[in-house]
């Protein structure tokens, strides 16, 4: 059996696919856990905001709720992923983090978090500094 | 990802892709038992109804749209995350059921199922 690659769309890098060709077929390779433009390495993050919130997003492809932690300490959001993966017998994990620092002025007990098709969306609402005022001319 | 205007490095075959589609080739990995092959296709923000998947003559094509993270009224203030269109290719040279095949889109993760042909696997043969 073998898998090859078959040129998809004009991409010239090789890629071989060798999982089929040594004894540990089936695992991912060790690069993958540390290659820089692996989104898993570094979790890829978006940052938007709106009238009343800063939205955090980031790349999660393939984990459960229950592997995430997040974290807000000082100013500083963190976002700690561990990855189980399971091939037969053998079980590896390893741990992914990212940290983004968040304006003063977040409502910290008022944060929430979701997954949804593999992107974690972190919502920090804006204290009422951030937010703009009106301010009466009296 | 390396662009190339000559003809040495023209795709294999004559796609009907436009020039200026850009493909991103996702990270994927393959698994395989007695009874099937397992093609995992790690695809982020990608929503069930964006996926095309196609088996035929050994070649399993995947493309799939990704939408921004950003919703209406969204001020964008960094972006890593972008839009765009993933695309692989794959050869399957393995006695697998070109119809019978599944797929599921969980967590962001593309999990194809591609069973192996009855008559390829291994059979005990009873000694009478």
């Amino acid at each position: 059996m073998k898998l090859t690659n078959y040129n998809p769309f004009g991409l010239t890098r090789a890629d071989l696919n060798d999982w089929f060709q040594h004894p540990l077929a089936g695992f991912p390779s060790l690069s993958r856990f540390f290659s820089m433009d692996s989104p898993l390495g570094r979790l890829a993050a978006d940052v938007h905001e709106d009238k009343d919130n800063f939205y955090a997003s980031f790349e999660v492809p393939g984990v459960k709720k229950e592997d995430v932690k997040v974290e807000l300490n000082d100013r500083l959001l963190s976002v700690t992923v561990t990855k189980k993966d399971k091939s037969g017998e053998q079980e590896s994990s390893y741990t992914s983090t990212r940290s983004i620092s968040v304006p003063e002025s977040v409502k910290a007990d008022a944060i929430s978090a979701k997954i949804e098709d593999g992107i974690l969306t972190v919502t920090l609402p804006k204290g009422e500094d951030r937010k703009g005022r009106s301010i009466e001319i009296a | 990802m390396n662009t190339c205007t000559t003809s040495a490095c023209a795709p294999a075959t004559t796609s009907s892709t436009p020039a200026t589609e850009h493909l991103v080739k996702p990270r994927y990995d393959v698994r395989s038992s007695k009874d099937a092959y397992e093609v995992r296709v790690e695809l982020p923000g990608v929503r069930k109804g964006d996926v095309k998947l196609d088996f035929e003559r050994g070649l399993l094509t995947l493309k799939a749209q990704r939408q921004s993270t950003a919703q209406e009224g969204w001020q964008t203030l960094h972006r890593e995350l972008n839009r765009l269109n993933y695309g692989l290719q794959l050869r399957v040279n393995a006695p697998v059921d070109q119809v019978a095949f599944t797929a599921k889109l969980e967590d962001g993760v593309l999990t194809v199922t591609l069973p192996v042909k009855e008559a390829a696997k291994p059979r005990t043969i009873e000694i009478g």
